[in-house]
């Protein structure tokens, strides 16, 4: 029992780690939440079930499609929402509550387009999983664990090793100085979305395999991303890792006695302690100390 | 005609909502995301004190709107630490668990069933069964929220509130404890706020968790952004257009299945372009900071 909470933990955490990467890099860059996140996640999902399951395209070519999409999707909603608000000099809540209104509008162009009902994307039948130290894994979420490590690693190397990434790192520590020397800010936001943006797309695509889709997916996977991202200190790509496999693992431990329903509960039960007592989270990266 | 007065209802009961959201978020500028927490308090307060124990709807709106303050002290809280984006999260994150005890919380509540059969309510013994009665109820119901929250931001308290918003630091210098502010206001907002969800709940006679979502939360929120923050009239304005026009489209003959997104669709819509061209909304007098 303990054994098979420990891995639905690790499972479910791999995902939270890939929307909390792609949301803690574009928090690290732009400093304000990117609520619609979770829809692009959503986008993602069902981009891969049109071309997949509607369209009967090749799979491979179905994930890079969707993931290329979502990181359009990503760009533009910067283009169009964010960047007529950076030239206004928005305060960050108005940042946040525009990025509501995408998400509500993105939301429920999906229902608008696909209904409200559940999708699969399976089409064979069940297949029995691996078991494996006293617990059951399937293919799909062994695929799903090491895709997301593997896509934690890029992530990690283009930040830290590339010229881009070390450009993306200048804008995110200091604007101004980055302007001066030569970085063109715009174009670095530009990359961020992209990047974030793919790698919500891609934890859509993963979800997908594992689980049905339905529009209002994106609620719970931005709010989860959100929360990992602040336990493991927002702004952080390590501390994503750490917050993501963290909150999966106290969510599916803690349903261990009490009913599967308060998941949510504890997740956020956990998110208000953290920003309560320690709002740089666990890593600790540093944030400005918000008082008052 | 009678669905027309239906309509006007439910825009009564969102005035309430709107009116007492601003107190918090307009005048005082806090950005608090969890309203609707307080509407299920007061709503599943109510009906369950009626379905259970006989207790009056009138006793039953009274106890709802306590513990619907008592909610507001316990939301409040994070406000005392936090402040903008953090501060929206934290009382999000609050809504939603508020929602989710609603609806895991079976043996109290019935979970996703509901509570069907509420009771109405009734004056003297005499029940009020149509919607002339209850539009007559709410309209009182209305015109205090607005008498109240109207004689607190014209008061020298509601100056304070006001320094709060625009420097909280010099309103603390000139010997205001804010700390006290701050909570008598989510206390008051959520006091309204369980008034409207009890109205709503003996009015319809039947709640469930799905009424209480955090996007009912965004709505409201919506509501006071487009009517205008820090302004009363704003938000007459703002609750009314916004529950009223979307009706248009089921008068358009749209089948539900297309009307519901829509409608949501043009709300998310109004919050981008306010957000770009009017973040303090039509007669607001400030933006968020």
């Amino acid at each position: 029992m303990i054994q098979q909470l420990i891995v639905n933990g690790i499972i479910a955490g791999s995902i939270y780690v890939l929307i909390a990467i792609g949301f803690t890099v574009i928090y690290r860059t732009v400093k304000f939440f990117h609520f619609a996140h979770g829809v692009v996640y959503a986008v993602g999902a069902y981009l891969v079930y049109t071309f997949f399951v509607l369209l009967g395209l090749n799979s491979v070519f179905s994930f890079l499609l969707s993931s290329g999409l979502t990181a359009l999707l990503g760009v533009g909603i910067d283009r169009f929402v964010y960047r007529p608000l950076r030239n206004r000099k928005a305060s960050t809540l108005i940042f946040l509550i525009a990025s509501f209104g995408v998400f509500i509008f993105l939301q429920n162009l999906l229902q608008l387009i696909f209904g409200a009902q559940i999708l699969t994307l399976r089409t064979g039948p069940v297949v029995e999983g691996h078991h494996f130290w006293g617990a059951v894994i399937t293919n799909i979420q062994i695929l799903i664990i090491i895709a997301s490590f593997i896509l934690f690693i890029l992530c990690w190397l283009f930040i830290q090793k590339t010229k881009f990434g070390k450009a993306i790192r200048a804008v995110s520590d200091d604007p101004l100085g980055a302007r001066v020397v030569g970085i063109n800010s715009e174009r670095i936001i530009r990359g961020v979305f992209a990047i974030g943006s793919a790698l919500a797309g891609a934890a859509g695509i993963l979800i997908s395999l594992e689980t049905n889709i339905e529009p209002t997916m994106g609620m719970n996977a931005i709010l989860k991303g959100i929360v990992a991202s602040i336990i493991g200190g927002i702004g952080s790509i390590p501390g994503a890792l750490l917050g993501g496999l963290f909150l999966g693992l106290a969510e599916n431990l803690g349903i261990w006695k009490i009913q599967a329903g308060w998941k949510d509960t504890i997740a956020f039960a956990i998110l208000i302690i953290f920003l309560l007592f320690r709002p740089s989270g666990i890593m600790g990266v540093k944030t400005e100390k918000e008082q008052i | 005609m009678e669905y027309l007065i239906h309509i006007l209802i439910i825009a009564c009961i969102y005035i309430i909502l709107t009116i007492s959201l601003n107190l918090i978020v307009g005048y005082t500028g806090l950005a608090a995301l969890g309203h609707i927490a307080f509407t299920c308090v007061g709503a599943y307060t109510s009906a369950l004190l009626a379905l259970n124990f006989g207790v009056s709807p009138w006793i039953g709106l009274l106890i709802g709107a306590v513990l619907a303050s008592i909610l507001g002290i316990i939301i409040g809280f994070p406000s005392l630490r936090l402040k903008g984006d953090y501060l929206a999260l934290a009382t999000f994150g609050l809504g939603i668990i508020v929602y989710s005890v609603a609806k895991n919380w079976v043996s109290l509540t019935r979970g996703p069933m509901g509570l069907p059969g509420i009771p109405g309510f009734s004056i003297f013994g005499w029940e009020i069964s149509n919607v002339w009665g209850y539009l007559l109820l709410v309209l009182v119901f209305v015109f205090i929220t607005y008498l109240v929250i109207r004689n607190i931001v014209h008061s020298p308290f509601g100056r304070v509130l006001k320094g709060i918003r625009e420097d909280a630091l010099a309103t603390m210098a000139m010997g205001k404890d804010i700390t006290r502010y701050k909570l008598i206001v989510f206390i008051v907002g959520a006091f309204f706020a369980g008034i409207a969800g009890s109205l709503y709940a003996h009015y319809i006679t039947f709640i469930d968790p799905s009424s209480f979502t955090v996007m009912e939360s965004i709505t409201v929120l919506l509501m006071v952004v487009f009517g205008g923050m820090a302004s009363l009239k704003g938000s007459f304005i703002g609750a009314s257009v916004l529950v009223i026009f979307p009706e248009i489209l089921r008068f358009l003959g749209m089948p539900s299945s297309v009307a519901a997104p829509l409608r949501q669709m043009i709300y998310g819509l109004l919050l981008i372009i306010l957000m770009i061209f009017r973040p303090q909304g039509l007669m607001g007098r400030y933006r968020f900071k």
